[in-house]
């Protein structure tokens, strides 16, 4: 991100822009972190203008002193960023869900069972459901779990479209 | 990143949880306190406290409470937990530990003049 221009920081509203624009959070978090990095901000202002500083060189001061380009990147990271269980979940879950769905759908001899019999069955419903929402449960953004529910979805096609194997 | 900064980033976590075994403070009142006892050694990028704070709180050391400062106006305090209380206290005896066996080092030991 390019550096901040004093000329644009114009009020408090100006400066939490530029740190709401490196945010891609769920709304009730950046709401709350805004809010309260807000709160600091005018606090700080306050305080220089305490000593006499003018309106603009108070923001511009507070801002230097915040750190925005650097805390924004951080905040980010803080909340969306992903640990190891993330990443294994993301790439375990829909192979285990596609696996046991390929074991559904095709019978122990290696034919394959036929899909109206497998939407028929609760398993099948079940392994969909689960391949759903335990990534929507795990992770703070919906399009997270969408993702790799459509993953699921892939590696299922292909698993199917494979030759049968015998189990 | 300087060696004084790389000290600093270190030491942040137990840095805030010192102030919070205190009592509960909010962010801008965590950044001036750390600057007022160490007399400006501690004077980082304010911002910076968030993410860690929020990353304390994830791990279970801390919690928040908004609490209201004016009719418009409100401020989220943070306290430090059971867990954040021991935690301290092992990063304090991590901290004296190392600075009891750095200093020693730092010196020069007696006669080691003579000897190069």
């Amino acid at each position: 991100m390019r550096g901040v221009e004093e000329s644009s920081l114009t009020d408090v509203a100006a400066v939490l822009a530029h740190i709401q624009a490196q945010l891609d959070l769920d709304r009730e978090t950046e709401t709350e972190v805004l809010e309260e990095i807000r709160s600091h901000l005018e606090e700080a202002v306050a305080q220089a203008r305490s000593r006499g500083v003018s309106e603009t060189a108070a923001l511009a001061e507070a801002a230097a002193r915040f750190g925005l380009e650097e805390t924004g990147a951080k905040l980010q990271q803080t909340h969306a960023g992903w640990g190891t269980a993330e990443g294994v979940l993301a790439a375990a879950l829909p192979v285990l869900c596609a696996l046991v769905l390929r074991w559904l759908v095709f019978a122990p001899d290696g034919t394959a069972v036929g899909w109206p019999q497998v939407l028929l069955r609760p398993a099948f419903w079940i392994v969909a459901a689960v391949a759903l929402l335990v990534p929507l449960l795990r992770f703070r953004q919906w399009r997270y779990a969408v993702a790799i529910w459509a993953f699921f979805w892939v590696i299922t096609v292909i698993f199917l479209i494979w030759p049968a194997q015998r189990w | 990143m300087s060696l004084r900064d790389q000290i600093r980033k270190g030491s942040t976590e137990i840095l805030i949880l010192s102030l919070l075994a205190e009592r509960p403070m909010y962010g801008y009142q965590i950044s001036q306190e750390l600057q007022r006892r160490s007399g400006g050694y501690f004077d980082m990028k304010e911002g910076l406290l968030y993410p860690t704070l929020h990353r304390m709180k994830q791990e279970g050391y801390l919690t928040s409470e908004w609490r209201e400062v004016s009719p418009a106006r409100r401020r989220k305090y943070y306290v430090i937990t059971d867990k954040g209380r021991q935690v301290l206290s092992e990063q304090a005896v991590e901290w004296r530990t190392f600075i009891e066996k750095l200093l020693p080092l730092l010196a020069p030991e007696p006669g080691s003049a003579e000897d190069s």
